[in-house]
């Protein structure tokens, strides 16, 4: 038997679901991503500075 | 006949841009008065009563998972075409980005089907090719993290890429004909024009966050590309 | 004549292939009888029950071909990867899709020989009849083995030259062999009864629009994956 208190349940899980899953995905992004950007940024000082000796 | 060396060296060590956090905004903003407005308006519908409200987050969620794919099919074919680097990582990062609205696509259609069907999971066709294509990019995504060459990765996960988005129609009609028992699928043309609207809007809501999603993760790659470059350049020019 | 010289370029690496998984026997040897194992473990696991056993029969007899199926083809490229003769075969003249063409064809003698030994075994262990007409389920398992290992020889080619291939062939290939599995194991079933609905030539028409598709389209991705 389907209530409506039941079903409540299901739609604020599946709100509570997207929710997590988009705000996950963007957290791993601005981690990922500032990682990447260090990385970056140490390689290309690396760089400029052996050019400028 | 193929050239014998890819022509992808166009990316090398330039700083790639970068996306601000406006796009962001935007596009989360959206979802949320999108996800209000269908809210606040839908009634409550004969048969499903609230659950209905569900639709508004999956229905748009699997949409994008299917247009991710065709992003990669897209993407995959043009490498292999023009054997651009930047192509290759634009495909790559529409499938993680897909991959992610594909599992949402599932765990929504379970938290529908459990309260409406009375079983987490029945073997439908578009719940079993949804999850079918799931593993299809579980292993496009798998060989590019197990294959170490740059240009080995773009070409053979390109090829996957193709090949897997091929068989998606035909796991599909397969599925379809072994059991069937999906209601039709939700679109605006069928759907009762109190929910239309409210579809439509989380549809596009959902766009914006998936292009926000690819375009960082096109960039995050494209920085990783460049530190990759810049240390081999290192190791055989330097010293 | 082009096409007599790529057919005999063809012909020389599946003939390569075939004579030295036959001299050697210890690899198809370990892969049939692994295939037959399998068979074991599932009428283990589902029986003892006859009747259940026998509805079994025709799912359990795909799934120990593919799992078996799965280690022959990353062999086939293993054993020319650990010699060091994938780059000379590179390099000889002539288009590179013979060279899948001769895997192709190496492959489908391996398991085609694998095959019958794991069929019999099925239907010695699982007790199926055997229906009076029988031919149709040999051009169903045949349609269903051509798919299994041009997938198969296609992804090998990649998966074996990464670094997890013994993980990553299986994870490529089994999702896009469903279509196969459903086609192969329903026709198979529907022929084995009286096939009253008439659906086995429905599953038949797909597994041949599945084969032919897969079939041109790994050819034309082939040259691409297998650049050094």
């Amino acid at each position: 038997m389907i209530t409506a208190a039941s079903n409540l349940n299901f739609i604020i899980a599946a709100y509570t679901v997207t929710w997590i899953v988009l705000l996950g995905y963007s957290l791993r992004l601005v981690r990922k991503g500032g990682r990447a950007r260090a990385d970056y940024e140490r390689i290309a000082q690396q760089r400029s500075g052996e050019k400028s000796q | 006949m193929i050239s014998s060396s890819d022509q992808s060296r166009d990316i090398l060590t330039a700083r790639p841009p970068r996306t601000g956090v406006w796009p962001a905004f935007v596009s989360f903003g959206a979802v949320i008065a999108a996800q209000a407005y269908a809210i606040l308006t839908s009634p409550a519908e004969g048969d499903m009563g609230h659950l209905q409200k569900i639709m508004y987050v999956h229905v748009p969620a699997a949409w994008m998972t299917f247009l991710s794919f065709f992003v990669v099919l897209v993407f995959s074919v043009r490498y292999l075409w023009r054997r651009r680097e930047n192509d290759d990582l634009i495909a790559a990062s529409a499938a993680e980005v897909g991959a992610t609205f594909n599992g949402l696509t599932l765990m929504l259609g379970m938290i529908w089907g459990r309260p409406a069907w009375g079983v987490w999971w029945v073997w439908d066709a578009r719940l079993t090719s949804t999850l079918v294509l799931f593993l299809i990019f579980v292993g496009y995504l798998a060989l590019r993290a197990f294959t170490d060459d740059a240009q080995q990765k773009a070409r053979w996960s390109a090829a996957v890429g193709a090949i897997g988005a091929l068989n998606v129609p035909i796991v599909y009609m397969s599925v379809k004909w072994w059991r069937t028992l999906h209601q039709p699928p939700s679109s605006p043309a069928t759907l009762d024009p109190r929910y239309t609207m409210g579809l439509r809007l989380n549809a596009i809501a959902l766009l914006l966050v998936m292009i926000y999603f690819i375009r960082r993760r096109y960039e995050i790659a494209r920085l990783e590309r460049a530190v990759e470059h810049m240390a081999e350049a290192a190791a055989m020019g330097g010293q | 004549m082009a096409w007599r010289d790529d057919w005999r370029r063809v012909r020389a690496i599946a003939r390569k292939d075939v004579t030295t998984e036959l001299r050697a026997k210890a690899g198809f040897n370990s892969v049939a009888s692994l295939g037959v194992t399998i068979l074991v473990l599932l009428g283990l696991a589902l029986g003892p029950d006859a009747d259940a056993l026998r509805n079994a029969a025709v799912g359990a007899v795909w799934l120990a071909l593919l799992f078996s199926g799965v280690l022959a083809f990353n062999r086939s490229f293993q054993v020319e990867l650990e010699s060091g003769a994938l780059e000379p075969l590179l390099l000889y003249p002539g288009p590179r899709w013979t060279i899948f063409a001769g895997k192709l064809l190496g492959n489908l003698m391996f398991l085609t020989l694998m095959v019958a030994i794991v069929v019999v075994a099925g239907v010695v262990l699982f007790g199926v009849r055997i229906p009076a007409d029988w031919p149709p389920l040999l051009g169903v398992l045949a349609l269903g083995v051509v798919g299994l290992v041009v997938l198969g020889t296609f992804y090998a080619s990649m998966a074996s030259r990464s670094r997890a291939r013994e993980v990553l062939l299986p994870l490529l290939l089994f999702p896009m062999l469903v279509p196969v599995l459903l086609a192969a194991t329903t026709a198979s079933k529907a022929l084995l009864g009286a096939d009253v609905m008439h659906e086995a030539g429905a599953w038949i028409r797909l597994l041949v629009a599945y084969d032919l598709v897969f079939l041109t389209a790994t050819f034309i991705a082939f040259e691409h994956v297998i650049e050094a």
